[in-house]
Parts: structure tokens; sequence; C-alpha cells
């Protein structure tokens, strides 16, 4: 069957709807770029992400193997010398890249290979010096020097079949030292080091050459930096590290030099961020993973290859949060298609009002259902097709590429919107079916109409709380929970939308009270259009998810400001190295003294330090503190107070406790076993104060557990002001500053990204209910204005009517402004939790939902009076030209 | 200045220009006595519509002027026409023009409340114009619940309101069947005697012309009385 197209009654229709049409068309645009460029951004910032992790990890991100030393026993029970050994580390390099998958190996940095000894001391008097024999190789070979004075370090002997006794003099090696270490240790050419080991072994060390590096950023210095520089703390606190350069040809003797567990070898494959996605890190860690597994069951002293990473630890953490990101993305995402549906049906439907007319004389000329369909299904297409394919070129214009998952069933559902009003509308109006006379059966129509709204009213509630249990016991991973706030916030503006017709009545009841003819004549109008679901619900929708991705981007924020207290416990934390520990206090005292520093407390903290109760062990972060002073830092930090501690009874040192099972209670005793010591008897004197990132604290006051025969070490600093942060990086030790950290968690990509997200789409949605409200007000103009023109024929003023006007818009508009936040915050209260935003927020637990009550009420209620004002300002300015004669003849258009 | 309540002089009204300009109304001129019930008659497309809605002041002629009730309408801003509509003038149209949410009671009452007039005198006189219309029983009735025929003698009622000298009715009977139609001409032929208004009432309908103290045609328009 070929549908008889009337062409130039599908043009006529579209010239004179050009505006609503050209506005559903920017909307399916927008909507289309913004459903299509989420994923890919998604997928952009996890990759980012995954740099940043993999960056940030270093160390823990590469890939190490490692393997024993073949035995170099000798047939007189010596040890041989091994000419070749440079060449034995090189192959080790090959046979490791032989095991790597090839497309994993292209996510790794050519590897470096290792031959590292213990760190030596030096005994040249001076305090805490050591040196560290290294041999680097990368697939290029070794780091390219120039000797400036002496020459490349020589092999002892050129024996090539050399046993040396196991109980001889130590067995002499060549290494060579770059120009400041050679300065700082004072040794030049032919002079030897004078090291020994922690036995006080001593070892024969001589410089051969003092080099400089022809390409110091060269990746192989990276893994040794101490051969170029001097490098401090490496050996604990105040320690200085130097580094011997080992050649090939001196390799061997170091081998002789040093007790096979002496020396490491090891091949080292560093990530490479640039290449790595999200995709390929999973891929590598799974494989490594495997490789690990595989490694672990050899025995334990060959010389197989060993793999170890921390990768796939990094990656899991990651994986968490990029799950957390990814489902918010898709949260607000879907919150906005929403709203943009409910956008598309008010345009449509504002299209088949305009249109009635003219529908209904197509029918009654003869045009068949169908061939209207057609008609209207073919501007549908016309208008839908070219902007969803703008909105593509754009989102592959901007971001590179397009996602279709969300953006075709949106552009289809558009598509269809206008046709199936507008079909519907035709059929009602032939079908000529007029309200009976018959009363019985009046009140039959009515009530079949009540059971079909509540059916659907029930439907849309069912299925917002299904998606809600979903969303709360299987996590937001699906897309029925992604869905949840959403449904929720539809569901709830339904029911807010079948409550307004009754306020609105009520509202006229008071208006028929009242000495103003204004206030009754909005009230009156309010009245006849409060039917009207859809504005009602797209409004109160778009502000309820607009005020939920406030609440998002709100909470999101504070989370992040009160994790970055929570991790640093102050202004500044300073972690200073066990070997340092005598220091601290002194350090503490100094940070104290200095400028713009209020409190500065130092603390003996041992996390996963071990405890034993009644029956049970606790595993928990022991605090010991100057309790006075610390409760006097806490109480400068938006942190929890620090409660105090009454005195224990007898010999028990009291405690303040807290675990997130609750296995350690105030009143009970519990101990802290010591290896060679007496354990140390507490009681849980109180509750302590969530402290840390995690749940399980005991905090004891250091001059109790010094009575105790505990031993005071304290490892932290802890200090506020505004000062703090640059006194304490003065001292030497690792600090970390709360606002450098806060600063670092807000911008990475994860987090940030997220942030824009919330923002954008609150924008959007707030945009967008506007819009619809906007096009609301438009579809029941025509009927406002015959009324303000008859309500003129008994003498309203002109002036009067925008005031009315309003009247009759407002109601909608306040019920949004009311509802909408109220809705919003409830949606964050009910669903933020399943969306664990700690993962993104460094938190132990979920942030506290946060709702900006004041910023998101003060923008609505503008938005919504600038719009209800400019919306009755440009309907009465289009009538004011036109005689109140012709108003009323052409019935208000 | 004469005794007529309304004075209709010279009124020219033209629709477009050049050719395709339409002289709805072409110099017409006439006046009509207090109290008394004029209709106006002609065929569709005459002007009686546009010379109604010149004298309410709904429109404004090309030329000419209006005086209603010693007031020239055509010299009113605004404001002065609004006045006039809440004063002298009212209306009665063929589609009744109520408000669906209110009862046909509050309907009445519309007039009263933009004059400002107190609440109890209000009720009273609305019951007064319900009872007057046949409508009493059917006060707390929403025009929905009312048949075509209450619904224009409600209209009428709320014309009736605020007591104006003149009251204007376009083809009041042109939605009701031929016998409503007589009992809404004989219910407005009743008021202008009890209310004592003046009444201008375009209409098709030969028992209204009968019904009339005077007919004034309109042809092309022109008045041929
Ligand atoms: N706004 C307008 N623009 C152009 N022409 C108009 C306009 N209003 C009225 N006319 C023309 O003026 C003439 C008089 O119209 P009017 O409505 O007064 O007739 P009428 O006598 O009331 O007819 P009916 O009995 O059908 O109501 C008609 O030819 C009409 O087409
Ligand atoms: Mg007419």
């Amino acid at each position: 069957m070929r549908l008889p197209l009337h062409w130039p009654s599908i043009r006529g229709r579209a010239r004179a709807d050009a505006g609503p049409l050209m506005l559903v068309a920017l909307v399916v645009s927008a909507v289309v770029l913004l459903a299509g460029a989420t994923p890919p951004l998604v997928r952009s910032t996890s990759d980012d992400a995954t740099r940043e992790a993999v960056r940030n990890a270093s160390d823990d991100a590469a890939v190490r193997v490692e393997a024993d030393w073949p035995d170099d026993y000798g047939p007189t029970g010596g040890r041989m010398r091994a000419p070749k050994l440079a060449e034995d580390v090189a192959a080790l390099g090959s046979l490791a890249e032989g095991d790597l998958d090839p497309g994993l190996r292209s996510a790794l940095l050519p590897p470096v290979s290792t031959v590292s000894s213990i760190s030596l001391m030096v005994t040249d008097g001076s305090v805490q010096r050591r040196l560290q024999l290294e041999y680097l190789l990368t697939t290029k070979g070794t780091p390219a020097v120039t000797w400036v004075a002496g020459r490349e370090p020589q092999a002892a002997t050129d024996d090539e079949f050399l046993e040396v006794p196991l109980n001889g003099r130590p067995w002499p090696v060549q290494v060579g030292l770059s120009e400041p270490e050679a300065a700082a240790l004072g040794v030049g050419p032919g002079d030897r080091i004078p090291v020994q080991d922690e036995r006080r072994n001593p070892y024969d060390v001589r410089v051969s050459g003092v080099f400089r590096p022809v390409d110091a950023g060269d990746p192989a210095w990276r893994l040794a930096p101490w051969v170029l520089n001097p490098a401090a703390n490496r050996d604990g606190f105040g320690s200085t590290r130097f580094g011997g350069l080992l050649s090939p040809e001196s390799l061997p003797d170091a081998r002789l030099a040093f007790r096979s567990d002496q020396l490491r070898r090891a091949v080292r494959f560093d990530a490479d961020p640039e290449t790595l996605t999200w995709q390929s890190a999973q891929a590598l860690a799974a494989e490594v993973a495997t490789l690990k597994a595989g490694s672990a069951v050899s025995a334990a002293r060959d010389t197989s290859l060993k793999w170890a990473t921390q990768l796939d630890s990094v990656l899991r953490d990651l994986r968490d949060q990029i799950a957390t990101a990814t489902a918010q993305a898709s949260v607000l995402l879907i919150g906005v298609l929403a709203v943009a549906l409910l956008v598309v049906a008010l345009a449509a439907e504002l299209l088949t009002r305009r249109r009635a007319a003219a529908l209904t004389t197509a029918r009654q000329r003869g045009a068949s259902l169908p061939a209207l369909a057609a008609e209207l299904v073919v501007e549908s297409l016309a208008v839908t097709v070219p902007a969803a394919l703008l909105g593509l070129g754009l989102t592959v214009l901007l971001v590179g590429s397009a996602a279709l998952t969300w953006a075709v069933p949106f552009v289809l559902v558009a598509l269809c919107a206008g046709p199936v009003f507008g079909t519907l509308a035709a059929a009602r109006a032939t079908r000529d079916r007029r309200t009976p006379a018959n009363r019985s059966a009046r009140r039959w129509a009515r009530r079949t109409e009540v059971i079909r709204r509540f059916a659907l009213d029930a439907a849309v509630v069912a299925l917002a709380l299904a998606a809600l249990v979903a969303l709360n016991q299987r996590g937001v991973e699906a897309d029925l929970p992604a869905a949840a706030p959403a449904l929720c916030a539809v569901a709830v503006a339904l029911m807010l939308a079948r409550l307004l017709p009754p306020g609105t009545r009520l509202v006229l009841r008071l208006a028929l009270r009242s000495r103003s003819p204004l206030a009754l004549f909005g009230a009156a109008r309010a009245a006849a259009t409060a039917s009207r679901v859809l504005p009602v619900l797209a409004l109160t929708t778009a502000i309820a998810l607009g005020s939920f991705a406030t609440t998002l981007y709100a909470t999101t924020q504070q989370g992040l400001a009160e994790g970055a207290w929570q991790t640093t416990g102050a202004d500044v934390r300073l972690n200073v190295s066990s070997e340092a520990a005598s220091s601290t206090p002194e350090v503490a005292k100094k940070i104290a003294a200095a400028p713009g520093v209020r409190h500065a407390v130092a603390a003996q903290v041992t996390e996963n330090a071990r405890f034993i109760g009644d029956d049970t062990t606790v595993t928990a972060r022991l605090i010991v503190v100057d309790t006075a002073a610390f409760r006097a830092l806490l109480a400068d930090t938006p942190l929890p107070g620090l409660p105090p501690i009454p005195s224990g009874s007898g010999d028990l040192v009291p405690a303040l406790v807290r675990t997130g099972d609750g296995s350690l209670t105030p009143g009970m005793a519990f101990r802290l076993p010591r290896p060679a010591y007496k354990a140390i008897n507490m009681t849980a004197a109180g509750a302590a104060p969530a402290l840390g990132a995690g749940d399980d604290v005991v905090v004891v006051d250091a001059a109790a557990a010094t009575a105790a025969g505990m031993v005071f070490e304290p490892n932290t600093v802890w200090a506020t002001g505004p000062g703090a942060a640059q006194a304490a990086r003065s001292s030497g030790a690792q600090v970390t500053a709360r606002t450098d950290l806060l600063a670092e968690r807000r911008e990475a990509p994860l987090s940030s990204g997220l942030l824009r997200l919330s923002l954008v789409a609150a924008a959007i949605l707030l945009v967008l209910g506007l819009l619809g409200f906007a096009l609301a007000a438009t579809a029941s103009a025509p009927q406002r204005w015959e009324t303000l023109a008859r309500l003129r024929t008994l003498g309203l003023r002109r002036r009067d009517t925008r005031r009315v006007a309003v009247g009759e818009l407002l109601p909608a508009a306040v019920l949004a402004a009311l509802c909408g936040p109220a809705l919003g915050a409830l949606l964050g209260w009910l669903t933020l939790g399943p969306l664990a935003l700690r993962r993104l927020t460094g938190q132990a637990v979920d942030p506290a939902t946060v709702t900006p009550w004041w910023t998101i009420e003060a923008v609505t209620v503008v938005a919504l009076a600038v719009t209800v004002v400019t919306v009755v300002a440009a309907e009465s300015a289009v009538r004011r030209r036109r005689r109140l004669s012709e108003i009323l003849r052409v019935g208000g258009q | 200045m004469t005794g007529a309540l309304l004075s209709v002089q010279g009124v020219h009204r033209t629709f477009g220009t050049g050719p395709s300009a339409v002289h709805a109304l072409n110099d017409v001129s006439f006046e009509v006595e207090p109290g008394t019930m004029v209709a106006l008659v002609g065929r569709s497309g005459s002007g009686k519509t546009t010379l109604l809605n010149v004298i309410g002041g709904l429109d404004r002629p090309d030329a000419g002027t209006v005086v209603v009730d010693g007031l020239d309408v055509t010299g009113l801003d605004e404001d002065g026409l609004s006045r006039l509509r809440r004063e002298r003038v009212s209306y009665v149209f063929q589609t009744f023009g109520l408000i669906p949410v209110l009862s046909a009671a509050e309907n009445v009452g519309v007039p009263l409340r933009l004059a400002k007039s107190d609440p109890a005198e209000r009720e009273k006189r609305v019951a007064l114009l319900l009872d007057l219309v046949g409508l009493a029983d059917h006060a707390q009735q929403r025009p929905g619940e009312l048949s075509g025929g209450q619904q224009q003698r409600v209209a009428i009622a709320r014309a009736l309101a605020a007591s104006p000298r003149l009251l204007i009715a376009d083809e009041p009977t042109g939605q009701l069947d031929a016998e409503t139609g007589l009992a809404v001409m004989a219910l407005l032929r009743g008021v202008v005697e009890s209310e004592g208004v003046t009444a201008v009432v375009a209409t098709h309908d030969p028992v209204m012309m009968a019904l009339a103290d005077r007919v004034i045609r309109i042809a092309d328009g022109e008045v041929t009385c």
C-alpha cells in the first residue's frame, strides 16, 4: 500500500511551526552531543586516571623479574669467576621479555636490567655514608658516559678460568664514580673506598675513574639515581647513599666480591603511561598476576624467573574508582535523558495543539489516519535525523568518537513523539465520542479514567521502587539501578503533579474569599490548567535531578575536603623514618616554633598494631601521643575531638579505643604483646574518635605508656597553622600537606571529570526544565489570552492581564521550586550510598550528603521567576498590537 | 447633547489596504434612546460584529465618533475603555465566555469583584440576578454542568451585574436551538424592561426583531434603516 503523502500540507505545517520544530531539533542535537560524548569522555578519563595512577605508583606499578644466580662453585670448592657474566645479565632481560604476551609487551617500556649490591657503610669517619654498587643495562647497552679522569672499570684479572677460595681476602672490584660523588667522597682514580658491611666485613672497592653521564635523563639512571648524585635518607634518616658504577668488565669481580645473596640481579619493566589505557592496564595486570602465580610455585632457590609487581593492586583501587565514576556518569546522563524526553514530549504536545484544527480538517476532508501519521513521520524524520547527525558530528569533532548506546534510543523516542501525539489527537478529534449524556455512563467513564491513571502511576512507582531496591542490593553497575534517581524523580514528580489540581482548587477557594479579583482570575486559570501532568512532571523532575546533580557535586567536594583532613590528620603531617626517630621531638619543637604554626605534636603511630582482647585479636592503628597537646591540635581542626582519658587502674595503661566491629569497647581490658618484651596491659577507658583512613584506632598517652615500660619513639609529627606546611618542608622528612593533597585529589582525572560533569548536568537540567516550562506555557497561551481578553471585556485593565497570566503560571513553578530541591536532596540521601563516593574522596566511610540548599533555591527561584516574567512579557508583547476585537474573533491566537 | 444614550456619527472602518481592502463600516450614523432594545440585523459579513465592537470600544473606527452615555468612546485611552466596560457597557457573546472553574454565581459576581463592590452586597445582587434569569436553583453549578441556554442566561446575568447603561449582544442565541433561543431573547427583553438598560442585539432571528423596539438594518457596511 502506498500512502498518499500530501507534500504541500507537510511543508505548510512545517513552515507554520518552524519555531517549535527548530527547538526540538536543538534539544535533540544537544542531547545527542551529551549522550554521545559522555561515554568516550568517561573512557578517556579512565585512561588518564590509569596513566596517572601508574605514574604515581611508579615503583609499585613496575613489573620486576628477579632470578637468583646460578651456583658458581668451582672444582676445588672455591668460586669460579665468570668473565661473560654481563652477557648472562643481558640474556635474562630477553628471557623475561619472551615470557610476556607481545600485546602486553607494547604497554611496557623497554626493560632495564640491574645488578645491585647491598649498601655498604663507608668507613671514612663521616656519619652514615653508604655505597651501593650498580650495574645498569638497557636494551641499548650500558648508559653512555665520558670519563673525565681515569678510565672505565677493568677486570681484576685476565685469567679466563680463575677460581677463588671461599674465605680468602676480599676480591677487588673496580667502579666508576660520578663527578659530584668523587668530590664528596674525596677520592680519585686508583683510590680505594673504605667500606664494610653490617658485620664489619671489609670490601675491596677501587675507583677506576670519574665519569660524566652523556644523558642524565637516560631511563637507566632512574633505577639508581644515587649513582649520579648522593641520595639522602635512602638508608635511614640522615643517611647519604653513593653509587659505584660497574662495567661489563668489572661485573664478574663484583660477583666474586659479594656473597650470592648480597648481589641481586633483576629486570625491570616500567609500564608505559603514554600508551597505557584502562583496557590494556587490566589485561596487563591479569597477565602479570598469572606470571606471579606461576613463579610463586617454584622452589625457593633456583634460577628461574620470579615475577613481582604491585600493578594489580594499584589497578584494583583504580577499578573501584572507575566503576564509581562510570556509575555516577550514567546516573547523571540518564537523568538528563529522562528530562530531555519529557521536554520533547512537551514540544510534541505543543505542536499537536497548534495543529489540532488543521488535523481535524484534514481528517474531515478524508485523509486516513495512517496517511496523516506518515506525513507527521516524514516531518519528524526531516527534523530529528539531521539534528541527531549534527549532534553526532559535533561529538566526533569535539571528542574524537561518539557512543550510540544512549543516543540512538533517545533519537528513536524523540522521532516517534510528534507523530504519536499528532495521530492520537487526530484520531480523538474524529472519533466523535462526546461525553455521554446519561449520568451513570458519565460516572462510569470517569471511573475508568481514574483506574487507568492509577494503573499508570502505580506502574511508574513500582518501576522506581524496583530500581531503588536493585540499586541498594546490587550496586550501581547495571542499567536499572543507574536509572533509579531518574525514575524516583519521575515517580515523585508524577505524584506531585497529581496533587496539583486539588492544590490549585484549594487556592481557588481561598482566592474566592480574597478581595483581589486578580488573585481570583489567576487561581481560576491555574485551576483550569492544573490537570496537565506533563508540564509539572518535566519541570519538577528537571529541578529535582538538577538539585541531585548539585548535591552530588557538593557532597564530593565536601568529601574530598574531609578526606584530605582525615588522610593528613592536620594541616601537615611528617613521616619520619625509624632511623631518625630520636630526632622527632626536636623536629616537632622546631616546627612549633616556626611562624604561622599553631600546634605541632609528635606521635608514635603504628599501623596495624595487634592487640589481644578477651578472646579476640584486634588490628588497629596505635597512636602514642601527648594527649593534652593532641587534643588541643585536634580542636584546631574539623576532625573529631579527643575526649579526656580517665586515669587507669593499677598498672593498666588507659586507652581510648574505636573498632569498626565493636570488638574493643570501653571498660574492656586488653594487651599489646611485644616481641622479646613483656606485653603492655591496657584498659579501654573511653571511645576514640575516627582518626586516619581506617576505622580501628587505639590512642594512648605517651607519659602513661612510658611509665608502663614502652619506649616512646615518635615517627609522626602533625602540625596546624598557615605556616605549618612551610615549616615542615624544611625538616627534610616526608611531608604530606593537606592543601596539596586536596588539590591533587581534586585535579585527579576522575574526580575533576566527575565534578565537571555534575555541574554541566545540573546546568543542562535547569535549562531543559525551563525550556519545558516555556513550551508548556506556550501551549496554554491561546486559551489563557482568550480568557484574559474576555475578562478585559468585563473591565480588567490591560496591565493587570499580565499579573493574572503570572498567577496562572505560578503554581507549577512554585511547586517545582519548593519540591524540586527537596526531592533532589532526598534522591541524594537515597542513592548516594550505593554510589560509594568514598572511593573518590579518599575517606574511610561515605561522606554525609551535602545539599547546598540556599544556592539551589536561589538559582531555582531566580531562574523560574525570570522565565515566568519573560514568558508572560513575550506573550503579552505578541498580543499587544492586536485589538481586543481581533483576539476575541480568532480565539486568542 | 441629545437625549440619546448611544450616538454613532459617520463611523468608517476599513480592514486592509489597497485593492483587497474591506470597507466593513461605511459612514454609519444612528442614535438610540435610553431604555430601548435595538435589533441589529443584516446578512453574514455585513458588518454587525464590527459595528458592535466599535460601539463597545473593542475596536476603533477609522473615522467618526461613538458617544455612549455622554462619553466619547473613540477618544478614550486604554484605562478609560477599561472603566467604560466596568461601569457602563457590557457584552454578551455567542460563545458565552464563562470561566469554567467558577460556579454560576461566582461567574455572575466577577464584574462586581472588578468594581470592588462590597462582598455582602455582591452576594445579594448575584442572588437577585440569578433569580431574574431563573437560575436560582443552579447557582453552585459550573458552566460545564449547565445547558447552553442556561450558560447564556448566566452570561446575561453577569452582563447585568455591574448595572451597565448599555448592553451589547452579538448573536446571543447563535449557538442555541430555536426554543432555547426564544427563551433567552424573552429574558433579554424582560431585563431591558426591569433593569432599565439599553440593548443593541445583533441577530439573524426574526423573533428577536419582533421583540425589539426598533430594528437597524445593515448591508455592506451601510445602515439602511
Ligand atoms: N480583522 C479583520 N481583517 C479583515 N477583514 C475583516 C476583519 N474583521 C472583519 N473583517 C471583514 O469585515 C466584514 C464584516 O465582518 P463582520 O464580522 O462585522 O460581519 P458580521 O455581520 O458580524 O457577520 P456574521 O453575521 O457572519 O457574524 C467581513 O467582510 C469580514 O470579512
Ligand atoms: Mg458577526
